[in-house]
């Protein structure tokens, strides 16, 4: 044992320089997946932060209806059974605010509110916001205390100090809510919020009988038992009509789009743990096969196998646990140089820090990966004599039990650190297919490349000759660059390209023309003089009034049977809410056919295919109690993120249906933010046109957009370091491989071989090579692309050809300029030190 | 039959919403009858009065009014209710058309005040109209979780058989007319 040790570090001495190189490639990679890991966990910390104020919890229970007698109980034993679980009710109802009698005059005037009673510890996440900034407390509530929004003060005529009364009670206003996290995303709100006190509800007599009452029970439970307890109380709960959702819910559209960050963000992390492997495992190469002649050595004098694998082993050993310390340290040092402005994301503070978990999975794989791609090879050494290593011959391939074993060992335990916190299966699958199926195919493309370029052997130009040839000789490296600088390509590009599409996806939504205030029931004559009131209040902003009508399918073509046949179909004898105009919107594409003409009618894309509509039948429609039948003409895809327009199943062609009777919704964006101001806007607006309902989602659309903010520049960040990094592993990896021509550069210039040839031939050979890699890296990107796109986030995917175009020739150019980089110091020193040191 | 969701029939087949059961029982009882359905879900009385032209369009013998519900769940005042509804009735009459007026109630959680003047706009108006009126649509039914469906807001299929029941008495009588 002693000897082992002695002998490695005996070794290690000699070659000092050399190992710095190793050292620093390794801990590259290390660096890069510590590093990256640790931002993603904090960014992904601060997304669920985010989420769960949009719910005010981290599991919400609500019910229309009383509990039933136990499930409060049953509620509780399930929450305190979790330790370190809490929880808070809340009860919402919609109700009628008056003045009380005695703020003079003014009484008589009621105003629907959304009411809302909370107990003490309300909300768990985020922050209630007044208007004159003092912080929310539950004291402010209690004793008869309401705190109200600011819209109730304009409609009532009120002001903080006053009492307004709610049922049977009275409450004093004590302040101005400007923001309320865990405000229902529902979107539909009948008036402006009004918090009491969860205690003094009862004394306001509304809750009887028929009442109109949401009940929440708010939870707060440690993230490790989120899931399970959702799932849990789901299957007890649900027979009694309560919803359960945790705030990574799919339901909500922002749980979903809350999802598909997470996925990228793990798929980024498995991708940064591929690359950094890839690195290590090209260092540990490199590092053995030198060593094979010292092996051959060691043996004739005497060494057992036994011993000069554990030499060796322990050698590859200690340079993957340094190389990995190292590259801790690299890490630590990059996550504290991160310019400042990234930490601030909208008002969100976000602190980069190494986590733990980060640092373990980077250091495991860093030295698993120095064993696997060190142990494989050494244990061929077992059977090589020692004259067969002396002569340079190659051994005859056997299988080998021992060596397959232990890289199968050594494999999984690698597979399963690298999915270890990669969150979503479909993510690491659709991956590791990809670095699969692509490694077969760069595989082959290795073998074709070299079959393919034999005519160029007989090449005149001597240095293509040569780089030919060196693409074909016994112990060439065409198959590990390509496999090297094609699999890096491919998650580079991959990651880039999907960082596109999801932001492009997100940008759709956050878009600051999204209209924040929908006006509803607005009738036939008020049209014009809502526009009217509209251009004058909103300057510049163009109003949309869209006619809509209920109606429903009650047949294709006009036999009763078919009508039988429809009703097995459920969803369609629905009623749908349509429209009538003379072109497409700004929202819509047209798929098939054309824009109908008045009296006939556009599908939506879902209804084709869920009802097996086509082009030419006849439809028939029930509207208000008329039978109108109606041929499709076209279908019409709808963006249904884009609410500029609304989006409709069914659109008729202009003017159809006039004279019926119906009304107008119009989408409007508010220029102003101001909560005072839109508040003013929407009483005036509905002084004005008193059946108009005004809903404003301007609080709830800010909400979505912060998260947004913050999903964006987690992905802007953490895909431009993958980039960044993974460019530096790439030149890291391939640059080891210059110790490998060091010799054969020797001895072509003792043959008379100019530098500026040897240049030549390096250039053609890595040329050849990254141009290769980099075209199949970027079709696989493509494919990755789409499969995740399609798969594992969900969104449409485009293909962004000219960049892959780009991407490839930098590829190819900077796989060649580090050719013959990293050999300039072989190039320019004299061939007789090489042959001397070597 | 002019309504909202509770007459379309939200949630339920088509030949299950309480105006297609009077049909059925029209027939049964030998009158040679049809119902229209115009119900439409989520309409308020304002969206009623501007469609009751529409609706009164063809030979309309009988109007069966059943609006408000939609005013009362989304606590509309109660003043404009009163308005839309007495237009639709006037505009029956200027046809001829005798009315059979169904009252709502408001949900409690509005409070007294509300509730109590939301009920008397009903009963006002068959006073004032001397209309035919049924107090309450959903007599019977409204907080039974066996006749609503999981919404607790729209009857089920005997939820809505229960509401024809109901209304067949003052139907019928109007028929013999």
């Amino acid at each position: 044992m002693r000897f082992v040790v002695l002998t490695a570090i005996r070794e290690t001495r000699a070659a000092w320089t050399r190992l710095v190189f190793f050292f620093v490639c390794i801990a590259i990679g290390v660096g890069a997946i510590v590093a990256l890991r640790s931002i993603i966990q904090s960014v992904r910390q601060v997304l669920s932060t985010e989420a769960k104020t949009l719910i005010a919890a981290d599991i919400l229970l609500s019910t229309d209806r009383p509990w039933q007698p136990g499930t409060p109980e049953l509620i509780a034993a399930r929450v305190s059974a979790v330790p370190g679980a809490q929880r808070i009710a809340s009860t919402e109802l919609p109700t009628m605010a008056r003045p009380a009698e005695e703020s003079a005059g003014k009484g008589g005037v009621a105003r629907v509110v959304e009411l809302r009673a909370v107990q003490p510890g309300f909300p768990f996440y985020g922050q209630l916001t007044l208007q004159d900034g003092r912080p929310y407390s539950h004291d402010l509530l209690k004793d008869k205390g309401a705190l109200v929004r600011p819209e109730l003060l304009a409609q009532l005529g009120l002001r903080v100090g006053d009492r307004v009364a709610i049922g049977k009670a009275q409450f004093t206003i004590r302040g101005v809510i400007s923001n309320e996290p865990g405000r229902s995303l529902s979107a539909f709100s009948l008036g402006p919020r009004v918090l009491i006190d969860d205690q003094e509800l009862s004394d306001t007599g509304l809750l009887t009988f028929g009442s109109r009452v949401v009940r929440q029970e708010l939870l707060r439970v440690p993230e490790s038992a989120i899931d399970a307890l959702a799932r849990d109380l789901q299957s007890k709960l649900q027979p009694q009509f309560v919803r359960v959702r945790s705030y990574r819910d799919r339901q909500e559209q922002i749980g979903e789009d809350f999802e598909r960050a997470e996925n990228y963000l793990s798929l980024v992390g498995l991708v940064i743990v591929v690359l950094g492997g890839i690195a290590v495992s090209s260092v540990t190469r490199v590092f053995v096969r030198q060593k094979i002649k010292s092996i051959a050595i060691m043996k004739c004098v005497g060494g057992t196998s036994r011993q000069i694998f554990a030499v060796y082993l322990l050698q590859a050993l200690a340079l993957g646990v340094l190389g990995s310390v190292i590259g801790v340290a690299l890490a630590a040092i990059a996550i504290a140089v991160i310019p400042a402005d990234m930490n601030q994301i909208g008002t969100i503070t976000v602190t980069y820090g190494l986590t733990r978990s980060a640092v373990a999975q980077g250091v495991g794989i860093g030295t698993l990966v120095a064993l696997l791609f060190a142990m494989v090879p050494l244990l061929e050494v077992r059977r090589v004599k020692p004259s067969l290593l002396l002569r340079h011959e190659t051994s005859g391939r056997r299988f080998d039990w021992l060596q397959w074993i232990a890289a199968a060992l050594v494999g999984a335990a690698l597979v399963r650190l690298a999915t270890w916190q990669a969150a979503s299966l479909v993510v690491g699958l659709s991956v590791c297919a990809g670095f699969i199926g692509l490694t077969v195919i760069l595989y082959l493309a290795g073998m074709a490349l070299t079959w393919m370029t034999r005519p160029l052997t007989r090449s005149s130009w001597f240095p293509m000759r040569q780089a030919v040839l060196h693409l074909r000789r016994p112990g060439n490296q065409t198959s590990v660059i390509l496999l090297t600088v094609g699999l890096g390509a491919f998650f580079i590009m991959g990651v880039r390209g999907l960082q596109v599409g999801l932001l492009n996806q997100f940008a759709m939504q956050i878009g600051e023309e999204t209209p924040d205030l929908f006006l509803v029931d607005i009738q036939k004559d008020q049209v014009d003089p809502l526009r009217v009131f509209l251009a004058d209040r909103l300057p510049g902003t163009e109003a949309n009034l869209l006619p809509v009508l209920r109606a429903r399918v009650t047949g294709r073509g006009v036999s009763f049977e078919e009508m039988e046949d429809l009703k097995g179909r459920g969803m369609l004898s629905r009623e749908y809410t349509i429209t009538y105009r003379g072109g497409l919107e700004p929202n819509e594409t047209l798929v098939a056919g054309r824009f109908p003409n008045p009296g006939e009618v556009s599908i939506e894309e879902s209804i084709r295919q869920r009802f097996n509509i086509s082009i030419g039948d006849v439809m028939r429609f029930d509207v208000l109690g008329r039978s109108v039948n109606a041929t499709v003409t076209g279908v019409r895809h709808v963006e249904w993120r884009d609410g500029r327009s609304g989006g409709f199943m069914f659109v008729f062609g202009a003017g159809t249906f006039e004279s019926a009777p119906h009304w107008f919704i119009a989408p409007v964006k508010a220029n102003t933010a101001n909560a005072a101001d839109r508040a003013r806007l929407t009483h005036d607006l509905v002084v004005r046109f008193p059946n108009v309902s005004v809903i404003d989602l301007r609080e709830i659309l800010q909400a979505v957009r912060k998260v947004f903010g913050v999903v964006t520049v987690a992905i802007d960040v953490v895909g431009t370091l993958v980039i960044l990094t993974g460019g530096l592993i790439l030149v890291g990896a391939v640059a080891v491989t210059k110790f490998q021509r060091v010799y054969e550069a020797a001895i072509f210039k003792t043959l008379g071989a100019s530098s500026r040839t040897m240049a030549a031939m390096l250039m053609v050979e890595y040329g050849l090579l990254g141009t290769l890699a980099g075209a199949i890296g970027s079709f696989g990107a493509l494919a990755l692309g789409w499969g995740v796109s399609r798969y594992a986030l969900d969104i449409p995917w485009r293909p962004a050809l000219h960049e892959n175009v780009i991407s490839t020739v930098v590829t190819s150019l900077l796989i060649m300029t580090i050719g013959v980089v990293a050999s300039a110091d072989v190039l320019r020193r004299k061939p007789l030190a090489t042959l001397r040191a070597e | 039959m002019l309504g909202d969701s509770l007459t379309a029939g939200l949630g339920l087949p088509p030949n299950e919403a309480y105006p297609a059961l009077l049909g059925v029982r029209l027939r049964e009882e030998g009158y040679d009858w049809e119902v229209v359905n115009a119900g439409v879900s989520g309409d308020t009385s304002g969206d009623g009065r501007q469609r009751v032209g529409w609706a009164l369009e063809g030979d309309v013998r009988i109007l069966i009014v059943a609006l408000g519900a939609n005013d009362g769940l989304r606590g509309l005042p109660v003043g404009q209710m009163k308005e839309n509804l007495q237009i639709i009735i006037d505009r029956a009459r200027q046809r001829g058309i005798p009315v059979l007026l169904a009252g709502m109630e408001a949900p409690p959680n509005y409070g007294d005040q509300y509730t109590k003047e939301y009920r008397e706009v009903f009963s006002d108006l068959a006073r004032r109209n001397k209309v035919e009126f049924v107090p309450f649509l959903l007599e019977g039914v409204a907080g039974d979780p066996r006749l609503n469906q999981p919404d607790g807001l729209h009857p089920t299929g005997a939820g809505a058989a229960h509401i024809a029941d109901h209304l067949w008495p003052t139907v019928e009588k109007m028929l013999k007319k």
